[in-house]
């Protein structure tokens, strides 16, 4: 995929939406389903890798642009996943108090809502390219439970879930 | 107050943004103590203004966090440094990390991890659309919650791309009356 397609394809995900995670329902709609240049188990794939580091959530991005179109690819991600960030510059020059109008407030709670929405429908094609049996799901399941009942760091949940895969099949 | 060095904004955010696991809240969170009360570079009205606008900023609302604290701080270029600080090397992690999963990925013992490690990320996928979602219950009640979040993935179900959806959710954001979100 050509490198300014691919920014302005992830631009447009981090433009549209307001938290890391909110972009994962565009990403999938274009690079899977329309340009198929990434499979479900890659986009769940580049998910895991990004809990596995620190930083913000939203770094799963750079993990697409690697597989779409390697290092460079993982650069014109990167710079689309910081780009907006630079709004809020505008927002304080300009905005400023205004941010907590109620109108913006009720508009970026319904945009938020709808992500909610939006992520909800995209785990499942995920959930269908990576839980295969009893074991993923028990995986998945406790992964889900342990992030939504305690503030235990998302890493500990991807060794943990490692150290399962491994302890199934066998130490190497 | 003395002006601040390109190099301690570097330091104070590349700290808090790769030695932080957990996403954008705990991040801001040690910057809040590091910028407000230990270092008082900033005040906490400021710090409230930025954590506001961050929340209506597209994008990743962590890194509007830390374009805006760092641009009040010295200017746009310590707004770049203080975005690149807390991003670069967490991304460079994130590439290594991909290249050996899709490069060692088919070995035995790779594939299994790697296959626990997608299976969690569908538990991490649908805890994050919890966590985003169930808050609003009490924020701004269960009938908006449940008519806009399960709108957009019936929306979403029945085809609908995402940007209509967004769209069309921040129109309802526009028109429903009630109470000002908390």
């Amino acid at each position: 995929m050509n490198l300014l397609l691919l920014y302005l394809l992830l631009l447009k995900a981090t433009l549209t939406t307001f938290s890391g995670m909110s972009s994962l329902p565009l990403v999938r709609a274009d690079f899977v389903v329309r340009h198929k240049v990434l499979t479900d188990q890659q986009l769940s794939r580049a998910v895991a890798v990004s809990r596995m580091a620190p930083g913000p959530n939203g770094l799963y991005l750079v993990s697409v642009g690697y597989i779409v179109a390697g290092t460079a690819g993982a650069g014109a991600a990167f710079v689309a996943l910081v780009t907006p960030a630079f709004l809020i510059i505008a927002f304080l020059k300009f905005l400023g108090r205004n941010a907590e109008h109620p109108i913006a407030l009720r508009v970026t709670q319904a945009v938020t809502l709808a992500s909610g929405g939006l992520i909800a429908t995209a785990l499942i094609p995920l959930a269908r390219s990576s839980i295969d049996g009893p074991f993923s799901l028990t995986v998945a399941a406790t992964s889900f439970l342990v992030l939504v009942a305690t503030s235990i760091d998302t890493v500990w949940v991807v060794v943990a879930a490692a150290a399962a895969g491994l302890a199934r099949r066998g130490l190497p | 107050m003395a002006r601040i060095r390109l190099t301690e904004i570097a330091a104070v955010f590349l700290r808090a943004g790769n030695l932080t696991f957990g996403g954008g809240d705990p991040t801001m969170a040690v910057l809040q103590r590091e910028l407000v009360n230990r270092r008082k570079w900033l005040t906490a009205e400021q710090y409230g203004l930025i954590y506001g606008l961050a929340r209506v900023t597209p994008g990743t609302n962590v890194l509007a966090f830390y374009a805006g604290s760092a641009w009040l701080l010295r200017g746009l270029k310590a707004a770049a440094v203080a975005v690149l600080s807390i991003c670069l090397p967490s991304a460079a992690m994130v590439v290594w990390l991909t290249y050996s999963l899709e490069r060692w990925g088919s070995i035995g013992w790779v594939k299994a991890a790697s296959e626990a490690i997608m299976a969690a990320a569908a538990g991490m996928v649908a805890a994050s659309a919890w966590l985003l979602i169930t808050p609003f219950f009490r924020k701004a009640g269960p009938v908006k919650t449940l008519a806009i979040a399960g709108g957009a993935a019936a929306l979403a179900i029945a085809g609908v791309t995402p940007i209509p959806v967004l769209a069309l959710a921040a129109l309802a954001g526009c028109l429903w009356k009630g109470p000002p979100p908390a």
